[in-house]
């Protein structure tokens, strides 16, 4: 997996390098130009977004994305904290979450680090970890089996 | 699709509940219940109880077997299966999201060497 995912305590985790400095990688996030050209997942065949790239600010995003039709991400802009941190809250699929992502210089590359929490109430994490070990075993295969698909 | 997003949201807003997700992490590694034992603890009135089993009960995250008057809970760990795709899907949606922004950088550097 080129990215490092971590499940638990109320959140879930994704890090990865980019081989691009950190100002570049921001860019990225704070640009609407740029932005459209990577949100969305595999099956997202186009992106309009609009956005108020401040505190305060609200961001939309309309994807087209194959065999679900129209899907609409809105959120909130909570912290923006240039070129370093980056935090907003939005309605994704059937709840609210929060998400922060910050970017650390590594050298010439820039390390990102997401953390998307709030899932629903307190958590489904910590209900889930308290469950069987087995139903987590199984959210390790299915990330590890998605990542080897995108990579093959 | 629907089904399956409906489904979610049902997980979800019964485990919004912290008298629910205790109820639920209660049963687990357990086996059936009978539903004054399990009321017990809580403090609440047997149909406060019986109101969060319902919720939980539609939500598919609990079992519940009638031996005449006497109901015996237990836990179904199979439906929290839809929630936990839901969080392997937000997953994998940032990390298909990433591989393209991973060559949308590589593009815009090799852009302004040429330069």
């Amino acid at each position: 997996m080129k990215s490092e995912v971590k499940v638990g305590d109320n959140r879930l985790q994704i890090s990865r390098l980019f081989d691009a400095p950190r100002d570049l990688v921001f860019a990225y996030w704070k640009e609407v130009d740029r932005l459209q050209q990577w949100w969305g997942c595999k099956d997202t065949t186009k992106v309009d977004c609009t956005m108020d790239f401040r505190v305060g600010g609200f961001f939309v995003c309309v994807m087209q994305i194959t065999g679900a039709g129209e899907f609409s991400y809105k959120g909130q802009y909570d912290e923006i904290v240039e070129p370093a941190k980056i935090a907003y809250h939005a309605d994704f699929g059937p709840t609210t979450t929060r998400v922060v992502v910050e970017f650390f210089e590594q050298g010439a590359q820039t390390k990102m680090v997401l953390t998307q929490a709030g899932f629903p109430g307190q958590s489904i994490c910590e209900t889930v970890s308290q469950g069987t070990k087995e139903s987590f075993d199984k959210l390790d295969s299915l990330l590890a089996s998605q990542a080897l698909e995108r990579v093959s | 699709m629907v089904n399956k997003e409906e489904k979610v949201t049902a997980v979800f807003a019964a485990l919004a509940d912290p008298t629910r997700r205790r109820i639920v992490q209660r049963l687990s590694g357990q086996g059936e219940i009978r539903v004054t034992a399990l009321a017990k603890p809580f403090h609440i009135s047997l149909p406060a109880i019986s109101r969060h089993l319902r919720v939980l009960e539609s939500a598919r995250l609990i079992k519940r077997q009638r031996h005449g008057r006497e109901h015996l809970i237990r836990s179904h760990a199979a439906g929290l299966e839809a929630a936990q795709n839901w969080i392997a899907q937000c997953a994998a949606g940032w990390e298909s999201g990433f591989d393209t922004l991973d060559e949308l950088l590589k593009t815009a550097q090799q852009k302004e060497k040429t330069r």
